[in-house]
């Protein structure tokens, strides 16, 4: 009867509850998700710095990849970087990722640029 | 590009003037990822982008100075809007007082966790705090005290997680959600609870021959 009279409030404590439950269960979820998932994929927002801080591989191979001088460092956010080249940003993330899987170990990445003979 | 990419791409360029922009104008009320800002600024601390001690200060004064802006807008506008509005619903003075009490007494508690740990909710308390005059120099300190902690915590947890900016903020981001579902549930469930026993006195007497 009182629930009844009050039903407002108690609906709200139950969808309260509910949401927040099921938030707290997907908050865990991706939590161990990035637990065991060494890298996070590569998104538009990202830097190249950033892109090789997080992969773990030296800045200049990446830029070398991208047909970019290393110095001085290009700060733009690759979908930046994907527009003034005419590519997708897509393009782009694969050009990377490329780059990355062959500068990690077991395959040693190039040089860099200025250490090549002229 | 959105406004992620935009904050992300000025703060690599080593933008402190862009940090303490926005730390101030989302104090105020504008919604901004600024998990994902202040992680991205400890990320570039460790990158060699940005320095510990600028973030920390600029990025404080910044959301202090957003929170007083907040705190005055409703101090000397809201205030007289507030009366306006109770007297168009026939809100009696007495329940305005009622309301200024119960911030004078939770007031100071409720910003300063407002401020680092449910932070969607620090906008609404500065608006609170401003129109039930809640003392100023007192509203500073907690603000001060919850704001230093909420940077601290966040761009320290970004050089710490420096690699991983993406899934640190949307994990945080959730957590902050979900923290703030939490204390929305117990607020309601003590509410309902209070009401229950009130209308039902027997469950109450019930209840009380157990002890």
């Amino acid at each position: 009867m009182i629930i009844r009279r009050h039903w407002l409030l108690g609906l709200a404590f139950v969808l309260t509850v509910a949401i927040t439950g099921v938030s707290a269960v997907r908050t865990a979820r991706k939590a161990l998700y990035w637990r065991s998932h060494m890298d996070e994929p590569i998104h538009g927002w990202m830097t190249v710095r950033y892109i090789a801080h997080s992969y773990h591989v030296p800045p200049y191979v990446l830029y070398q990849a991208l047909a970019l001088p290393p110095k001085p460092p290009d700060k733009r956010p690759i979908s930046k970087i994907a527009r003034s080249q005419k590519h997708s940003v897509d393009d782009v993330i694969g050009v990377l990722t490329n780059a990355i899987i062959h500068a990690r170990p077991p395959n040693p990445p190039p040089p860099p640029e200025e250490g090549r003979a002229p | 590009m959105n406004v992620r990419d935009l904050v992300l791409a000025a703060l690599a360029g080593g933008g402190y003037p862009m940090l303490f922009g926005v730390t101030t104008i989302s104090a105020v009320g504008v919604p901004f990822p600024m998990t994902f800002v202040l992680i991205g600024a400890g990320s570039l601390i460790v990158q060699g982008e940005m320095n510990l001690w600028w973030v920390l200060v600029l990025a404080s004064i910044g959301a202090v100075l957003g929170d007083q802006i907040g705190y005055g807008l409703a101090r000397w506008g809201g205030r007289r809007l507030a009366h306006k509005l109770g007297r168009m619903n026939r809100v009696g003075e007495a329940s305005l007082k009622k309301a200024e009490a119960v911030s004078r007494k939770w007031g100071g508690t409720g910003v300063f966790f407002s401020r680092w740990l449910v932070t969607p909710l620090g906008p609404w308390l500065n608006v609170t705090s401003g129109i039930s005059e809640y003392p100023w120099r007192r509203f500073l300190l907690w603000s001060g005290l919850g704001e230093i902690l909420w940077v601290a915590l966040y761009v320290l947890l970004g050089k710490l997680f420096s690699d991983r900016v993406q899934a640190l903020s949307e994990t945080l981001g959730n957590l902050t959600w979900v923290i703030l579902g939490f204390f929305a549930s117990c607020v309601l469930g003590w509410t309902l609870w209070t009401y229950l026993r009130a209308k039902d006195p027997g469950g109450r007497r019930a209840s009380h021959g157990f002890g």
